[in-house]
């Protein structure tokens, strides 16, 4: 699981996903589910009755790659729901005793020292991935690397990964298990890092690179791996409250990067200099990998005995194919969308990764002013998009809402090109510009596409915006090096120019198509209504998905296919387990696949 | 027939963008002089002055004088063995602005900020020492250049310094980082500093600037930090230092020193190999003496239409290892009269910011007129179901 966000600072990919679909009747027979691996970018996706929000975390990596939940999980699941029912003092039938004692694996506090536990997990792979962000200047004055090689370092991460992610997940799912794929790729992660600080140490360019191409092994699929403790863990209201969590603690893994690596780096000024100072550095910011991999090795001792004491037990599972060839038949909408997720996010992460020199150089800021003014827009991403989810879900009008986002980043990155204007004010306009657009894009795809080629077209995002993200970062550097700041904001700009078109594009496409992608939930609401009486056609079939995400009341009256399987095979079962696991699975359904999963 | 010939000079000028008609010379008027020493003079030509120049190395210190006269004035040189001893103009010169490195110092940077600290020891190294040897050189209509060799005389210093003079007769980015402007009012300057033995633990090198204008005495040269948006041709330094006379300021037809306050510290200049340049503050100096070019050339002005200053530039960043580090220290400045050229923003980023913006806000106009075209067709198209239902 890789961690991390930027391409400065937070890389990560993955995907936080929910809990899977209930497909079938028989629990047993509800196999794998696949997991979308995202980069860097948050998207939180909250539906209005469904009290509950999905965060697509999305950077460094793109999949989909295949995660697979066993019956037990869903077991456990099951078993949890249920006693969640229980403790929220329903008068249910199922009358399992909820253990008393903080050390039973089902109680609150326990669990909550297991995700206190997950999010450190996280830390120490978020946190070094933008040690040398934080340091930038220091890499080019200690260890003299120019901004092209210094791009290698963030770029070189990305790469594995556009690979690894595939990998990652089935090995854990098919040999190492949760517990020991957890350490394996921790110290995977924490080898890297000290491999990393040892090559600034002897300063060694090509040990460096090495670092950080192990640590971005590890660090995807960790990534992949603490999704998956997540998902054992907890359910329902609760895993994506703890989805979300994670995800502002990875954002805080990064920022608290920028705060203290300067600081760290005086201090360590006392004992050295130069390139040993900075190697020195690096290898305390190592430390917080090794504490994430204490972390690790506890919870897998915590995992293990609650497995012991609940029960779980271990299932076969079966791989079901994937169809490639369902991308022919993607509609140009999803095309064009897909070059707003490439050329948009070009304009963000590669600004991130080189911002701090920026700042030094052009607003004479001194470098840790610097880091905390590029921290900024992680933050600002962290703080505000569950509430710009929310607002979209209440308003509709993706396209606009992505429209407004796309030209206020235009204007956010012309002040910082062309003014010298205090950067803040072109920083935060970016930074919420961002979020926005974040919480406008992704659901998009969700009402693009059949649900279930969902995977394959997020992966397809995903794998596109990685490669533009490893290439374009190295070519950042080049132009700094080569032609200064004011033409790599004018790149960024001809990129988010290139966004804005492919946004009029669509929009003009749609409106040709009704303009569903443009509507508000009410005008949905309506408009699907007329579809279903006069036929089926486009408009239906993106109103199908539609529905689903946004309309609760519609959702109750017209049931997809299968939630209506779901919602008989749980009626033999509690009625506010059934409920609750039917809202999720229709929730589910619009972000996975879910018959037939999809295997790359 | 002269008529002809000035309009097709004056053609082909303007058709090879030259501001001014260069013609310059190596010792002109002295038969005696060999290699080791060297003074280039520049007649360059304009439409309404001309500008004299000269480039000095015969004293040892290099000196860079600067005469403006009328379109037709003519200067000729007076020697004294291998020395010039007498400049003469045919017209009253109208401003002169003059700059010599008289010296070099070798300080100690011994708080570690990088610039020369009158709190830390220093060593002056004066140049009036150093033999000069002209390594390549251009004099053509086209360009004028040199570049020079220098060896301190005393074998127990080693060290190079390396120069390089260079005027075009036309505005043009320099070739080399940090790619300042030069005009045909200015010439383009680099030093390097090449592998000076060091006697001190924390030794950088700073260069010490003498200048003389033709102002009033008691006023000041001052230089101004201009910051500009645009570092397309020096990446990542946003600053432009400007050393103005007081005409400059006031009227414009004063003189300059133009440079952005980067130095780098090896032979291939690139962002990984710069580091700061730093500009002290600009004190008084008394006038040089007989025994030096500039004494000679300004002998006959009374002292109060002299004005005479210095400053110092020093190179270096904090930690980066002093000047022994890397052994070597490279910077570039521009030299000139009137006011300092602009850079201005390239034809690339207004086209990217015109099609960025054009292409958008024309598809969504075109998109808009296709939607309300195709609706109001429709809305002929069905006119009777409309007032059926009525």
């Amino acid at each position: 699981m890789l961690c991390t966000g930027s391409i400065v600072s937070i890389v990560g990919n993955t995907i936080n996903l929910l809990l899977p679909p209930a497909t079938s009747k028989d629990p047993g027979s509800y196999k794998s589910l696949p997991v979308i691996e995202f980069n860097n970018v948050t998207i939180y996706f909250i539906t209005r009755k469904l009290y509950s929000f999905v965060q697509y975390k999305q950077l460094a990596s793109f999949s989909p790659c295949t995660y697979t939940l066993t019956t037990k999980d869903y077991k456990r699941r099951a078993q949890s729901s249920k006693m969640e029912s229980s403790e929220a003092g329903g008068s249910s039938r199922l009358t399992q005793v909820p253990p008393t004692s903080w050390l039973h694996p089902s109680n609150r506090i326990h669990r909550f020292l297991a995700l206190l536990l997950m999010c450190f997990l996280c830390f120490g792979s978020y946190f070094c991935y933008d040690s040398p962000g934080a340091l930038a200047d220091n890499f080019k004055n200690d260890s003299h690397l120019n901004t092209s090689q210094f791009a290698l370092l963030y770029s070189i991460y990305s790469w594995p990964n556009v690979v690894l992610c595939f990998i990652g997940g089935y090995l854990v799912d098919r040999y190492f298990g949760v517990r020991l794929g957890t350490v394996i790729y921790m110290t995977i992660v924490f080898v890297g890092a000290v491999l990393f600080a040892l090559g600034v140490y002897i300063n060694t360019y090509w040990l460096m690179i090495l670092g950080r191409f192990v640590f971005g092994i590890g660090g995807e699929s960790l990534q992949v791996v603490v999704n998956n403790y997540v998902v054992l863990w907890f359910k329902g209201k609760e895993l994506n409250m703890v989805f979300g969590l994670q995800l502002s603690f990875s954002r805080f893994g990064s920022t608290v990067n920028f705060w203290v690596m300067e600081p760290v780096y005086k201090w360590v000024a006392n004992y050295y200099s130069g390139y040993e100072q900075l190697g020195v550095t690096l290898f305390l910011a190592s430390l917080t990998c090794f504490i994430s991999l204490i972390c690790g090795v506890i919870l897998g001792w915590m995992d293990y005995r609650a497995e012991k004491i609940l029960g779980r037990q271990d299932e076969s599972q079966s791989d079901e194919p994937v169809h490639l060839k369902d991308i022919r038949h993607f509609k140009p909408v999803f095309w064009l969308l897909s070059v707003i997720c490439v050329s948009y996010y070009l304009a963000i992460f590669p600004f991130i990764a080189l911002g701090k020199l920026f700042f030094e150089r052009k607003f004479d800021f001194l470098p840790q002013a610097a880091n905390n003014v590029n921290s900024m827009i992680y933050l600002l991403s962290a703080a505000l998009s569950p509430f710009f989810g929310i607002l979209i879900d209440k308003t509709g009008r993706n396209m606009t809402w992505v429209i407004i986002s796309i030209v206020t980043t235009i204007a956010a990155h012309s002040i910082m090109a062309f003014t010298f204007f205090n950067p803040y004010i072109g920083v935060i306009t970016l930074g919420i510009s961002y979020s926005l657009l974040a919480s406008g894009l992704w659901p998009l795809v969700a009402l693009i596409v059949p649900e279930n080629q969902l995977g394959t077209a997020y992966g397809i995002c995903q794998a596109v915006q990685n490669m533009g993200l490893a290439t374009v970062l190295i070519l950042a550097g080049v132009i700094v090096d080569k032609y200064g700041y004011l033409m790599l904001e004018m790149f960024f700009l001809g990129c988010l120019f290139v966004a804005l078109i492919a946004a009029v594009l669509i929009n003009i496409l749609d409106s040709a198509n009704n303009g569903v992608l443009n509507m508000s939930p009410a005008m949905r609401e309506s408009v699907k209504t007329n579809a279903l009486t006069t036929g089926t056609d486009e408009t239906t079939n993106l109103l199908d998905h539609e529905e689903s995400t946004d309309q609760e009341e519609v959702d109750c009256k017209r049931i997809p296919e299968s939630s209506l399987e779901d919602q008989r095979s749980m009626e033999s079962r509690d009625i506010s387990a059934a409920q609750s696991n039917r809202i999720r699975s229709r929730y589910l359904a619009q972000i996975l696949p879910n018959t037939n999963v999809e295997r790359q | 027939m002269h008529l002809q010939t000035l309009l097709i000079v004056f053609l082909l000028s303007l058709a090879y963008g030259q501001d001014r008609q260069l013609i310059s010379k190596l010792n002109p008027g002295c038969p005696n002089c060999d290699s080791s020493y060297t003074l280039v003079y520049t007649r360059a030509e304009g439409q309404d002055d001309t500008i004299h120049q000269i480039w000095d190395f015969t004293r040892g210190v290099p000196s860079v004088i600067y005469a403006v006269g009328t379109v037709n004035s003519t200067m000729t040189i007076a020697w004294n063995r291998r020395e010039p001893e007498n400049f003469t103009f045919t017209e009253s010169v109208k401003y002169s602005f003059a700059a010599a490195i008289d010296k070099l110092y070798e300080y100690e940077d011994c708080q570690d900020v990088g610039h020369i600290d009158d709190r830390c020891p220093r060593r002056a190294l004066p140049l009036r020492d150093v033999g000069w040897a002209l390594n390549a050189s251009i004099l053509t209509s086209d360009e004028v250049m040199i570049t020079m060799h220098g060896f301190y005389k005393d074998r127990r210093r080693s060290g190079l310094i390396h120069m390089k003079l260079d005027l075009l007769p036309f505005t043009d980015y320099a070739v080399d980082l940090p790619r300042l402007i030069h005009t045909a009012n200015s010439s383009l300057i680099d030093i390097s500093l090449v592998n000076f033995t060091t006697s001190m633990n924390a030794s950088r090198y700073a260069i010490h600037f003498l200048m003389v204008s033709t102002d009033n005495w008691n006023d000041v040269m001052n230089y101004t930090m201009r910051k500009s948006l645009d570092d397309e041709h020096t990446p990542g330094v946003f600053e432009i230092i400007e050393v103005k006379t007081p005409k400059s300021r006031t009227s414009g037809a004063g003189g300059f020193m133009q440079f952005r306050p980067v130095g780098y510290t090896e032979q291939e200049r690139s962002v990984s190999s710069s580091t700061n340049a730093y500009i002290s503050p600009i004190t008084r100096k008394p006038l040089p003496n007989n025994m030096t070019t500039l004494g000679r050339f300004y002998k006959d002005y009374e002292p109060v239409e002299l004005l005479a200053q210095q400053m110092f530039i020093s190179f270096g960043l904090p930690g980066d290892g002093y000047y022994k580090q890397r052994n070597f220290t490279s910077w570039s400045f521009t030299f000139g009269y009137g006011s300092p050229p602009v850079e201005s923003v390239s034809l690339f980023v207004i086209i990217i910011i015109s099609i960025g913006l054009g292409v958008p806000v024309l598809l969504a106009l075109s998109g808009v007129t296709f939607v309300l075209v195709r609706r109001y067709r429709q809305r002929r198209n069905l006119p009777e179901r409309f007032i059926d239902d009525e």
